[in-house]
This record gives structure tokens, sequence and C-alpha cells, in this order.
């Protein structure tokens, strides 16, 4: 079994490169459990065709942490992929973080992690705000991270961030940094940009997800682009990340760079003038 | 001068916090400051601070912690800061946060608990609601919830920002009690009547009543005491406490801070006192008779008062002359006493206190002998090695100390919480000396010296001896 996290700046398509990609691998013949770890509880709407499931932390509000069961909060979508929402307060209230580390426990009791599971995917909300956050990334769960970015300088800030936070827990002998997936915002010399930067913080850029209307039209019908329409260009670029995932196995400890570095690299490939 | 106990061999940062009066080297000893890593300190936090000792005593308050269930029981009960009403300390209530109350927030199960505790103790004339750190950390606004909370039971909900990781110890507590109190219920409402001469006694938390001992006296003056802050004091009291032409402080270290903003604002003095002790307690009612231009009416107190007391303080210090005394409270005790025991013909070995700041240092180096060990915040192997090295007759510290003490072999009285009390005034002066006198005289203490039992054998040796 191998657990992967995915992070990423929010709003950089982080939901939507998960599904697809864990749509891919199932289509692949792979078992697939995603864990979405955003109190949004929006991770899994693709894979379960638009349909809203329970979230742990709800089920254990209304039945009471001894009579939450598997079949409560685990929902089968697209290719056989067991969806769970952690799930967790509305905004501005209560603590995310700690809901993020209920839930996993809560899993890890009940036996969710089982050895028919080929990957089990971690969907985390945009930042690492405080320590529930990097709850996926502790000992015994993810060992692999990818940051979903772009070639945007906001995208990469947040990549360096997070690189940071994997570089603090490396010490630690925990996870590791898998690589870079670009979704693409269609950014003057992107794939340069991105492969060089990933270079720096000592990774490599996985993929080059194209920008493509496919996706936002699976996503209109509530689907991801294999379920959509698995003959789409854009269906081959997810299946080709999927079995880039599969093969893939330099995991690095991340060199963050310094925020001068990357003001530089960002005028060095003509996105700042 | 830094002093080096041998248990501190490993932690030499404690050195600081040790002195002994008379090197030459002043008052140096270092205080309220953070704990160092190792030191198994006695300190409370800043919740127990608010709680226990300045919100708890308010007697027709309904005292709720928002957190977790065990922030309950373990912040109540264990002073006995005793009132004149039923209601008081009998219940302690709990908005009782869970994981998923910590989760999803628990705004709303405060909300709640203050609601339906105020529905089923209608008599209750406000709701004191005590944060701690489960709930600060999660970012419940409390303040806000106590604000919707009054409009819904149109009582007043004094929400207390006393978290628990906040400063270095309980005395922080203290004054977010002082700050929250005085800028929630202090002048909320201006009575007609007239208040010429009365006056507020700050920092008495009537400790198994302490204030029967002393409100008669300045009743005798002629002086209306308005405001206990907080012994045996109701919300009602709290807010007309403005109105009092003089703060008499007792204790300085957690009630200075509402005195300071009374000055501010309404312009009141203030005089610090000692309550405890013949002497202490004469001047007491000297310095407040003064301000009230009622010398005569305080000498004619002071003379009868004390002639009641005094053959009775002869008896008892003819028995406890010479003795040596360890003196360890929670913060200004540790100054105000050893000048009754004093009093007694006692003298004072060694003194400390949990939580004292600078000033209550100054004051202890002050009213202590040369050669007088002077600690900060000492910890259960330092007070086993000073009692052990020391040998005083007598120690005076708190219940938790008291053990400690028993099991060394050395008479003990809780001078934290009293052991039969009241211990201010004139006449709870006798109860002192006489609880001294209990427990140095005790029958335990000769047998125990007699017929002490061997000291127990390892049974390593005696299998080694077998073979």
């Amino acid at each position: 079994m191998r657990q992967i996290a995915f992070y990423g700046k929010g709003g950089i398509g982080k939901s939507t490169t998960q599904q697809n990609t864990a749509a891919a691998l199932a289509s692949l013949g792979n078992k697939i459990m995603v864990v979405g770890c955003d109190p949004k509880a929006d991770c899994t709407r693709l894979l379960l065709r638009g349909k809203r499931q329970d979230t742990v932390l709800d089920t254990l509000r209304v039945v009471g942490p001894d009579k939450v069961t598997l079949d409560a909060v685990i929902s089968e979508g697209y290719g056989e992929v067991k969806c769970v929402e952690s799930g967790g307060p509305e905004p501005g209230v209560g603590c995310g973080g700690r809901g993020v580390i209920t839930s996993i426990q809560t899993l890890q009791e009940l036996g969710a992690y089982t050895d028919q599971l080929d990957y089990v995917f971690y969907d985390v909300l945009g930042d690492v705000v405080c320590g529930g956050f990097a709850m996926p990334i502790r000992e015994g769960y993810a060992e692999e991270i990818y940051i979903v970015a772009s070639g945007e300088y906001m995208a990469l800030f947040a990549a360096n961030n997070i690189s940071k936070g994997i570089k603090k827990f490396a010490t630690r002998g925990y996870a590791r940094l898998a690589g870079i997936v670009c979704n693409s915002r269609l950014v003057e010399n992107e794939r340069e940009l991105v492969e060089e930067f990933a270079r720096r913080i000592n990774t490599n850029l996985i993929h080059f997800v194209p920008r493509s209307k496919d996706v936002q039209r699976a996503e209109i019908n509530k689907k991801t682009v294999i379920d959509y329409d698995n003959t789409l260009p854009q269906a081959s670029e997810y299946l080709q990340l999927a079995a880039k995932i599969q093969a893939n196995t330099n995991f690095t400890v991340p060199t963050p760079i310094e925020q001068d570095e990357l003001e530089d690299l960002m005028k060095e490939y003509g996105i700042v003038d | 001068m830094a002093t080096r106990l041998k248990c501190n061999d490993t932690i030499p940062e404690r050195d600081a916090h040790i002195i002994i009066k008379g090197d030459g080297t002043g008052c140096s000893i270092k205080s309220n400051s953070a704990t160092t890593p190792g030191d198994m300190t006695e300190r409370g936090c800043t919740y127990a601070g608010c709680r226990g000792v300045v919100g708890g005593p308010v007697k027709d308050a309904i005292q709720l912690s928002h957190g977790p269930i065990g922030c309950a029981f373990y912040s109540w009960g264990y002073r006995p800061h005793v009132a004149d009403t039923d209601f008081h300390m009998k219940y302690t209530f709990v908005s009782d946060m869970d994981e998923s109350n910590v989760v999803f927030g628990g705004e709303k199960k405060l909300l709640q608990s203050v609601i339906e505790a105020a529905a089923e103790f209608p008599d209750a004339k406000g709701v004191f609601v005590y944060n701690t750190c489960t709930a600060a950390l999660i970012g419940d606004d409390g303040k806000d919830v106590a604000k919707m909370a009054q409009e819904e039971i149109g009582k007043p909900v004094v929400f207390f920002a006393c978290e628990g990781f906040r400063g270095v110890s309980q005395s922080q507590g203290h004054h977010v009690g002082n700050e929250t109190i005085f800028r929630n219920l202090v002048g909320s409402v201006e009575p007609e009547e007239d208040y010429a001469y009365s006056i507020n006694i700050l920092g008495d938390y009537n400790i198994k009543n302490d204030i029967k001992t002393f409100e008669p006296l300045f009743q005798a003056l002629g002086l209306k005491i308005i405001t206990r802050f907080t012994g045996n004091v109701s919300v009602d009291e709290l807010k007309i406490m403005h109105k009092a032409k003089l703060n008499v402080i007792h204790c300085t270290r957690s009630a200075t801070y509402i005195a300071d903003m009374m000055k501010d604002k309404y312009g009141t003095p203030s005089i610090s006192v000692t309550l405890w002790g013949i002497a202490n307690m004469s001047k007491a009612l000297r310095e407040t008779a003064a301000f009230f231009g009622l010398e005569k009416e305080a000498e004619r107190v002071i003379k009868t008062e004390v002639a009641k007391v005094q053959p009775k303080i002869d008896h008892f210090k003819k028995r406890l002359a010479g003795k040596k005394v360890i003196i360890y409270q929670g913060g200004p005790r540790a100054w105000h006493w050893p000048e009754l025991l004093e009093e007694l013909g006692m003298e004072v070995i060694g003194a400390a206190t949990t939580f004292g700041h600078h000033d209550d240092y100054e004051k202890i180096y002050s009213k202590v002998g040369d050669g007088t060990l002077i600690m900060d915040n000492p910890n259960v192997p330092e007070l086993e090695e000073i009692l052990r090295t020391y040998k005083p007759d007598i120690f005076i510290a708190g219940n938790k100390e008291k053990y400690l003490a028993y099991k060394l072999g050395v008479p003990f009285l809780n001078g934290h919480t009293y052991e039969t009390g009241p211990y201010a005034g004139f006449s709870g002066m006798v109860n002192f000396a006489r609880d001294l006198d209990k427990a140095l005289s005790a029958p335990v203490w000769k047998l125990v010296r007699d017929q002490a039992r061997p000291s127990p054998v390892s049974t390593l040796d005696l299998e080694e001896d077998v073979a």
C-alpha cells in the first residue's frame, strides 16, 4: 500500500488533479481509497458523481465514537475507489486541524487501512496552517507527497512553503517529496519555469497537465475526465500521470529556496518584468 | 547570593532562586520567571489563579468553566473561601467540551450551559465564565457568547480570559480576575446611600471565615465595609465597590491591580495593611482610622480587644518561644507572618513563596534575620533537603506539603487553608497560636522519636545472607 498526499495552493486544481489521477490509477486496476482532509468536504465529488456523503466528523458527532462504522463513512465511487471525507467545522469556528487528526485516527481504529488497498490518497486543504493539517504526513501515513502547482508566482511560493514543511518532517524520517504536478495556467514559459523550480528544490516536474476545457466539461457533469469520456486527449494526460506515479521512485528531501531566489527565478523566465 | 542545594547539582539554574540573607549581596533573588526545564515546580496556572482564587469566592455567581470536564473538579473546593449563602461552593459548573465540541467549536454549548445553569439556579446574581486552554486554542469567542447570554438571561455574564497557558504562574490569573471584575462589574450601578464612612477590604478571601475576626473591628470604628474583594462577597457588592472612600489592601500580590485601577478611574486612595497578628492588626486599624479622623475610636477598640486576647497569647507564647520555623506560602503570607511568629517568640529561619514577585521578596528580606534562607518557587526535592538540613521545629506550608513534613518527622501547620482557623484579626491570632502549639506538642512526635521503626532492609542483602 502506497500512501500519497496532495498539497498545493488553494484553488490550484488540487482536488481535480487528485481525483482524475485516482480515477486513472483505478482504471489501471488499482484498489484506491481517497481521504478528503478539507473541512469543505469537496475532495471526492467527481469520483462519487456528485453524490454527497456523510463526513467522518459529522457521523462521529451524530452517532458518537462508539457507534461509528466504516460503512457509514466510506462510499464507493468510480472504479471502486473508496471515498472518505473527513469534513469539519464551518469557516470561523472550532478547530479543523484537530478534525483532521480525529478523522484519520478514527479511520485507523476502524481498520480502513487494509492490505487490499494499493493506494491511499490524502487531499489536504490549501495551506498547512497548523499541526492538524500536517497529520497526513506524520509517521505511519503518507510517505509520498505531490505538490500541485502552476507557473504563477503565488502557486510556486506556496509550493516552496509546503516543501519547508516536508523538510521539517523529513528530519524525523517520514514523508518525502515525490514531485511537482504542473496544472497549467497557460503562463508563458510555464513548463520550463516549473521544471527549473522543481530542480532547485531537489525534485522533478513529474507531469505537465495541459489546460483543457474538457476538465471543466467533465466537472459540470460531476465526473472525472476518464469517467466522462476516456477517449479525450485529457484522459490520456491523467493516465500518463498515473503511470508516472506508479513508476516513480525518486523520493527526496526538498531543498526549499529563499524568497529572493524565487523572485529572481520568476524574472529569469520572463514572467515578471 | 545564589545558593546551591545538593539536589540542584543537575539544575544549576535554580541557584538564582535561593538566597541567604546577610551575605552582603542584598535581595538578589530571581522570581516570577518561566520555570526551568527539569524543575518539578508546584506552580498553578492562570486559570487556577483566576477561578480558584479571585473569582471563585464570589458567593452568588454561577462559577462556570468553559472547557473539558476535568477543568471543573480540579479547580474547585480546595480553598475554603466560605460564605453565608447555601449556594456557595456547593456547585461547580462546566460546559464539558468533548472532541466534537473541539472540532466544531464550543460556543453553542457554552451558550446553552450558561442559559441552563441560570434557569436551574434563578437566585444566582450572575454567571462567571472562565476560559480554559482548550477553548482558547480553538478560538471560541467566549466573550461574545457571554454578551449574548447576558441579553438572554438578563444578568451579568462575565467572561474571564484566564487560559491556563498565559503567564508563568497562577499570579497572572489574579491579574486577569482583577481586571475583568473591574471592567465588567465595578461602577455598573450608582446607589444613592451615604458612603462617607466606608471602605473596601481588598485581597481577603475569607478563608475559614477570616472576615468574622476583623469586620467587627472596623465596624466598631464606625466604618462600613462595602465590598470584600473577594471573600463572602456578592455580585451586587462588587458593582458598588467604587463608592468606598478607601481601599484597604490585605493581599497586595493578588489585589493591588484593582486598587490601582480604582485609583485611576475614581481617585480612590488605598493603604496596604496586614490583618494577621496583634501588632499588624492594630496598625491596620490605626492607619485606616487616621484616614477618617477616627484615631480615638481606634485606640479604644485596640485597647479593649487586645486586652481580651492577650492573656491567651501570653500563655501560648511561653510554650512556643524559641521554636524555629520555615514558612512556605503562595505569596505574601511569607512576609506577613514572620512578624506574628516573632510576637509568639518564634524565629523564622526560612521563607519561600510559590509565585511571589520581587516586591514580595524585598518585604520578606526586610522582615527576617541574617542567615535566613529565602527561596522562590521551591520544588519537593528542595523542600525535603531544607527540612532535613535546617531541621526547623515546625514547617508552615500548604496541604500539598503536609505529608512531606510528616514523613520527615517535622511538625506541620497548614497556613494555606488553616488547620482550624480563622487566623486573621486579634481573635484569629489566638487560634493561630493554639494550632501551632497543637502541632508542636502532639504526642506523636515523642512516640516517633522514642520508637522509630528500624530502616527497611533490602531483600537483596537478606538473600545474600542466606546464601
